[in-house]
């Protein structure tokens, strides 16, 4: 299954030396970041590690972050997958501590005004004193970006940033839905609750495992497989699985259906960045 | 002390007046900017006195079983929407997630329809696309809502929009102040005619999530976000017609067979409305099916906004297919 896997990704390069969403995009960084994290294998061609890391280095914009893709000229969330995949590989420390700074430094909406704060907590039935990252500078934190941004920042050497990090991990469990699980945001709204999804339930308990594990809960795990195998898309399964996983658990059945989907030329859905999310499901970790 | 003369009191009366007149002018127009303020109340004044009326085709349409494409096809004709002979059309659902028991996204049925409709007109290329709101990937609510089985018996793609290699679009008409580009996909950007075939519900936000708000569904995610929290930051309103600016030019294809009342747009109510509506001017339907709902467009921001900035005709609305009155229902507001 592996030795396919590379081959479709070593097949999916972009001229440009890293990988997009489907074959015929253009490299995002968020798909050349994941193909980095999943080719340290030994199964794995040399040159694909190599490839996406000089494409990443080369994506780096002067104040350290990242864009959607190379032509993105502003800093945004991507940064996160930017500074993981590059502390991965250990072959790039300078880029490495500048994007982990601006992660660091990256700014997120806060809700200071009594009124809007109340008005948050009677419709959101949120701590709106709590904050995480948010997808793009300015904006409101999010549970998605604000765990990946934990877990780049728990693997990069950066100072100063435990208290933020701390608060982080609260604005996660702050949000977390009834039943456990996480959807995007809030978990409730105007008195309705939100039911989780895979990816930010699987992301949370990424980031939540590595600098909070004492707030995860067995309903947060029994929520994701439950989302994962309602969803049924190959990303949904791919990170439920790899969250599990690195939590010390597993599931077969959904593990039966990720690999179902993988295709003839040993890809997922043909799309660079779910085959390399499968590959890391199937290594079990993350870094 | 010498005394005022009449002349002079009246000069300064009247750089007085001036001034209170510039100030206030800069005050008001300070959110937008006063060139956007100025162009857009121009063009508004424009619309509304001399713009050309928008043409509505309104047809009933008991349920999704009854024959939607020979109904949509007659609406069309109808509503003298543009000729597709030959087009790229772009064919957008309101996809934003599924949740069991509440009809959140637009109906198959009608998509399926649509397509039939665009088919039998010539359209050279069809592509069904949305970039959902609340899933990080669409593939799972194509196959649970039942859009899947209509695109597959009908050959036709469909595309997730929160993926499909964005570029950058040049800002227009000043919609997005905090940008000078927007993100869009390339489905989006090549095609020559969007069908916006939303849903008739209620929103939490907004109002109302007809045909402009069903835009929101173009921002591609990968690089905005999960649910696209710019557009929020930006306003509503105004990024509801930011978007709409950009997409042009698009038409609407309305499903309020079944419509939303209530906690919309996910956990509302469902209103069996019978009504399904056609026109190539989004501002225009949105604003009578807004009527049709029970509610007053003048308290929709987008829809106060788009009329007042002369964004599509609001004013001047010329409805076919019958009594208006037999459409009309009195919708449960969103909670408050």
């Amino acid at each position: 299954m592996n030795a396919n896997a590379f081959a479709f990704l070593q097949q999916a390069m972009t001229a440009d030396g890293g990988w997009g969403y489907s074959l015929d995009q253009a490299s995002s960084v968020e798909a050349t970041a994941a193909v980095a994290l999943a080719a340290q294998d030994d199964l794995a061609d040399a040159d694909l590690e190599r490839s996406a890391v000089a494409w990443l280095r080369a994506a780096q914009h002067a104040d350290g972050g990242w864009g959607m893709n190379k032509d993105d000229i502003e800093s945004i969330w991507t940064t996160g997958w930017g500074v993981l995949a590059l502390t991965s590989t250990g072959s790039a420390e300078d880029a490495v501590a500048r994007g982990a700074v601006w992660l660091a430094r990256m700014p997120a909406l806060r809700v200071t005004d009594d009124e809007l704060q109340e008005e948050f907590r009677r419709k959101l039935a949120v701590d709106p004193n709590l904050s995480g990252w948010p997808w793009l500078p300015d904006e409101a934190s999010w549970i998605e970006p604000t765990a990946l941004i934990l877990l780049a920042l728990a693997a990069a050497p950066v100072q100063g940033i435990a208290a933020r990090s701390a608060e982080a991990a609260r604005f996660i469990a702050d949000r977390r839905c009834q039943g456990g699980g996480w959807n995007f945001g809030n978990p409730v709204m105007l008195g309705g609750n939100l039911p989780p999804r895979a990816h930010p339930t699987a992301w949370a308990l990424l980031a939540l495992n590595r600098v909070a594990p004492d707030l995860i809960r067995s309903e947060d795990l029994a929520a994701l497989r439950t989302e994962a195998g309602r969803d049924g898309g190959s990303s949904a399964l791919a990170l439920a699985l790899l969250a599990l996983r690195t939590l010390g658990e597993d599931d077969p059945a959904l593990a039966s259906r990720l690999a179902g989907r993988q295709a003839a030329g040993g890809g997922w859905d043909g799309n660079p960045y779910h085959t390399a999310l499968a590959l890391l499901a199937g290594r079990g970790r993350l870094l | 002390m010498a005394r005022l003369s009449r002349r002079a009191f009246l000069r300064i009366a009247v750089l007085a007046g001036l001034g209170v007149s510039v100030a206030a002018l800069e005050r008001v127009s300070r959110p937008v900017g006063l060139g956007n303020y100025l162009r857009w109340t121009t063009r508004g004044e424009l619309e509304r006195i001399a713009g050309r009326p928008a043409v509505i085709a309104l047809g009933e349409c008991p349920t999704y079983a009854d024959d939607l494409a020979g109904r949509l096809a007659s609406l069309w004709h109808q509503a003298e929407m543009p000729d597709v002979t030959g087009k790229r059309v772009l064919v957008k659902p309101n996809l934003i997630d599924v949740i069991e028991g509440y009809p959140t996204t637009t109906a198959p049925e009608v998509v399926g329809a649509v397509l039939d409709v665009l088919t039998g007109l010539g359209a050279s290329e069809i592509v069904v696309g949305e970039g959902s709101g609340f899933r990080r990937e669409a593939e799972p609510v194509v196959e649970s809502c039942g859009l899947a089985a209509e695109l597959a018996r009908r050959h036709v793609s469909f595309v997730d929009l929160n993926y499909d290699d964005p570029r950058p679009v040049p800002v227009e008409d000043g919609w997005f102040r905090h940008a000078t580009n927007i993100w869009l996909p390339r489905h989006v950007r090549e095609a020559d005619l969007v069908v916006s075939v939303p849903k008739l519900k209620v929103h939490h936000w907004a109002g109302v999530s007809l045909s402009l708000k069903n835009l929101f569904g173009i921002l591609p995610g990968c690089r905005y976000g999960w649910p696209k929290n710019m557009l929020h930051v930006n306003g509503i309103a105004m990024s509801v017609l930011g978007l709409y600016r950009l997409a042009q030019p698009v038409v609407s294809v309305m499903d309020g067979v079944v419509g939303m009342e209530g906690d919309g747009p996910l956990f509302g109510t469902p209103v069996p409305h019978g009504l399904l509506a056609v026109s190539a001017d989004p501002v225009a339907v949105d604003t009578l099916c807004a009527r049709l709902m029970g509610f007053d467009p003048n308290k929709i921001q987008y829809l106060w906004l788009a009329a007042w900035a002369g964004v599509g005709q609001a004013k001047r609305l010329d409805v076919r297919g019958g009594d208006v009155a037999r459409f009309s229902r009195t919708y449960q507001p969103p909670p408050s």
